[in-house]
């Protein structure tokens, strides 16, 4: 057998194994993480002060946030209350549809590197750069047209330009480490800061709006922006973008598990050393995948500025970084990235609604976020409780997060 | 790093690696080593005689900042949180645990150190309760890639998101803002006589976790060349098998390693903050990317805390030198100057490339006995 076939036998033996697996771990890493936010949620509202009337109390003592406020808020606030009678989809729904599309393209741009064992953490600046690219261009190409022709023309050639943009600047870490075999981890995360300065300075100068007093690009013409079909225009959500981002899940998990290219990320995931014998090109895949990654994080900075900001300003969300969540509780696979990233959507969407509702501070999903990378890192902990609770479940090899395993080591 | 060590595995698998080809890699990234420093300081040497020449160029400019006492002074102060986090880094990936979260201890005991401090009164009450903070949660690190075989790289994320999103949530719950009031700051320590130095009286007139890092440096250099615990560590890293075999629990090792990566970079954490004498929470927070670059840090200086901390210096020398200029200007604009260090890191990392990582780093290791 050569080292090509045992690298595919050892991937569909792993995949097989760990599809359900790693459902019931997500799931369950949600659970555990919601319920320490709960306590959490719970100690903080010892902390600060209220009014005696606006405190909660749960077994005779009080709290001055109520978690189950918090939660039902950060949940059906988000999806529009579902439950009201009078749900619209132009409400927070959209909201929440507006962030999933954004954390669909940065999911994915994880994703895509995860599965070749690549840790790229510079989503967030790749972002930064293709949404500062796509708002200059947009804006310089926005003087020829006009019109629906404008709309059709500039909003494919908008996300082109974030593409290609994000892509380079994901390209550069990628060369980093095919070539000079500098860590991908730490180049990208230096890379987010120095996307963050060199953009504060061109919209700081070069590119500023003179109309405005922020560090902002002059804003797009309406004409340049997505259409909001359908949907009323007040949540800036497109169907259009968010089309755009179902044919992205869909065409990634083509292209990662259908192609050839798509074959050589996964097995230099899985087994660098056999995906080398078996003839791929370590150095070449390293920096494909990262400029593919690179890539979609920019069309994800090019939909914020031409669906919701239509302008580029300091400071962008934290999309980049939520998108590592997303790839990881989807097991870095595109198909899982779609319902991870509604999931995450809901959790960003609610999180304005929970501002409103309560008094408790917005960073606390910032905080589920973490604890959720935390426990899906820990499948052995789930494991270990599932055995616990059927001693005769059956004992399975560990599911790989880290693509650096060693040839011939075993877990057990 | 698990990508370098990797990588290392596949030039060794190959047709039972020679030692040979081991020293030769040795002698590589020492003399990349060599030669990065070399620059730094022929180039450094330049600039000094060409500010002298031409005091009224950018040249001049620069060695005059850089001769600065005041200079000095704040690279030092820089470098605590970034050297301490740097030592604490070298003990957890020398015993094989990779800890990429420190940036979240940082942030942690930085937050807590201020917190404890505006409670109690009490700076070092405030410095003992931000090493305890992040040694907790270097505690709960230790648990989940020891006891439960999480992925080091992405528990070492989960720490540092943690943190990212506990400190500015905690300081608005108590605060009401992501920014702690100003709590009072420890007043310097001088040493009469030498304080009064020219250039290198900075040394001698400075906070007392300076001194506090100076005194760590070389307690942490003793304990990794001169006690069996440091002999335990680095072959927990290198070779868990064999001291498996020797009767040394791997396991009690490497919690012990990542528990002092907590408590020295916990140490950092609240002597930075307390320095400064608040926290600042918004957007990355006032830790601002240094636990990453007290990583490429103890990189650079391979593993080795002296060879850390002089890294650390340069690194700190560069932001201290990059806020002087933003204020004077010479004619870059200040936005661009801020991320010099970053560059900087990047071009290090390049030219270092391949580091000695321990055999082991990255990977679980489970005895035979269970």
């Amino acid at each position: 057998m050569s080292a090509a076939d045992r690298a595919r036998a050892v991937l569909t033996r792993l995949v097989e194994a760990s599809a359900i697996e790693r459902i019931l771990i997500s799931t369950a890493a949600l659970v555990l993480s919601i319920l320490i936010g709960t306590a959490i949620v719970l100690v903080a509202g010892r902390m600060t002060t209220c009014a005696a009337t606006d405190a909660v109390y749960y077994l005779g003592t009080g709290f001055c946030y109520d978690p189950v406020v918090v939660f039902d808020r950060l949940f059906l606030g988000a999806l529009g209350e579902p439950f009201s009678g009078n749900w619209s989809p132009d409400g927070q729904f959209a909201v929440t549809l507006r962030e999933t599309t954004l954390l669909v393209f940065t999911g994915l741009s994880v994703a895509v590197a995860f599965r070749a064992g690549i840790f790229n953490i510079g989503t967030q600046g790749q972002m930064v750069v293709g949404a500062m690219a796509t708002a200059v261009a947009v804006l310089w190409a926005s003087s020829f047209v006009s019109g629906a022709l404008g709309t059709v023309l500039l909003i494919p050639f908008g996300v082109l330009v974030g593409a290609v943009f994000g892509g380079l600047y994901g390209t550069l870490p990628g060369l980093l480490k095919a070539y000079a075999d500098a860590n991908e981890v730490i180049t990208t995360i230096m890379l987010n800061f120095i996307a963050t300065g060199v953009t504060l300075y061109l919209v700081s100068g070069p590119f500023k709006d003179p109309g405005s007093a922020a560090n902002q690009t002059v804003p797009l013409p309406e004409f340049a922006r997505f259409p909001s079909l359908l949907f009323g225009s007040r949540q800036d959500f497109s169907l259009v973008a968010f089309a755009i981002g179902i044919l992205a899940i869909g065409g990634l998990y083509y292209v990662i598990e259908h192609t050839a290219f798509g074959y050589d990320v996964r097995t230099s995931g899985i087994q660098p050393e056999a995906a080398e014998y078996g003839g791929v090109d370590a150095a070449k895949t390293v920096v494909a995948s990262l400029t593919l990654s690179g890539a979609l994080g920019g069309v994800a900075g090019a939909m914020y500025v031409m669906m919701i900001l239509g302008t580029f300003q300091t400071g962008l969300p934290s999309y980049g970084f939520d998108g590592i969540t997303v790839s990881i509780l989807a097991g870095n696979n595109p198909l899982g990235v779609g319902v991870a990233a509604l999931l995450f959507g809901i959790l960003k969407s609610g999180t304005t609604v929970v501002q409103f509702a309560t008094d408790v501070p917005p960073q606390l999903v910032g905080v589920l976020r973490g604890l959720i990378i935390l426990f899906v890192a820990m499948p052995e902990f789930f494991r270990l409780l599932g055995r616990r609770l059927s001693p005769s479940g059956p004992e399975r090899n560990p599911v790989a997060t880290d693509g650096g395993r060693r040839e011939g080591e075993t877990d057990e | 790093m698990a990508a370098a060590g990797r990588e290392r595995q596949m030039s060794e698998a190959g047709a039972d690696a020679p030692v040979g080809s081991r020293l030769t890699d040795t002698v590589a990234a020492y003399s990349t080593r060599a030669l990065a420093g070399g620059t730094t300081i022929a180039a450094l040497f330049v600039l000094l005689v060409a500010g002298a020449i031409f005091p009224d160029s950018i040249a001049g400019t620069l060695a005059d900042v850089l001769t600065s006492r005041n200079t000095l002074a704040s690279a030092l102060r820089l470098s605590v949180p970034i050297a301490f986090a740097a030592l604490g880094g070298i003990f957890a990936e020398k015993s094989g645990v990779i800890n990429i979260g420190l940036e979240g201890l940082l942030i942690i005991s930085a937050f807590t150190a201020i917190y404890v401090t505006d409670l109690t009164g009490g700076i070092w009450i405030g410095f003992v309760g931000g090493v305890l903070a992040s040694t907790l949660l270097a505690g709960l690190f230790a648990i989940v890639t020891i006891e439960f075989r999480a992925d080091q790289i992405i528990a070492g994320l989960a720490v540092w998101l943690i943190a990212l999103g506990l400190a500015p949530f905690a300081s608005q719950v108590i605060y009401n803002g992501p920014n702690t009031p100003t709590v009072p700051t420890p007043d310097a320590i001088s040493v009469p006589v030498l304080a009064e130095l020219p250039f290198f009286g900075a040394l001698f007139s400075a906070s007392p976790s300076v001194y506090l890092l100076f005194l760590s440096v070389a307690l942490s250099w003793y304990v990794f060349e001169r006690t069996a615990f440091g002999r335990w560590i680095r072959a927990s890293g290198e070779n868990p098998k064999a001291l498996d075999t020797a009767g040394v629990s791997v396991r009690g090792v490497r919690y012990a390693a990542v528990l002092l990566s907590g408590v020295l970079a916990g140490m950092g954490g609240s002597a930075f903050s307390l320095d400064l004498g608040q926290f600042t929470g918004n957007g990355p927070t006032m830790v601002n990317g240094k636990g990453f670059i007290a990583i490429v840090a103890y990189l650079f200086g391979n593993y080795n805390p002296v060879g850390a901390f002089l890294s650390t210096l340069l690194f700190a020398g560069l932001d201290a030198i990059q806020t002087v200029l933003q204020l004077r200007g010479i004619g870059i604009p200040r936005q661009l100057i801020r991320i010099t260090p970053f560059v900087v890191v990047i071009v290090v990392l390049a030219l270092v490339g391949r580091t000695q990582t321990p055999e082991a780093a990255g990977d679980h290791y489970e005895s035979g006995e269970e």
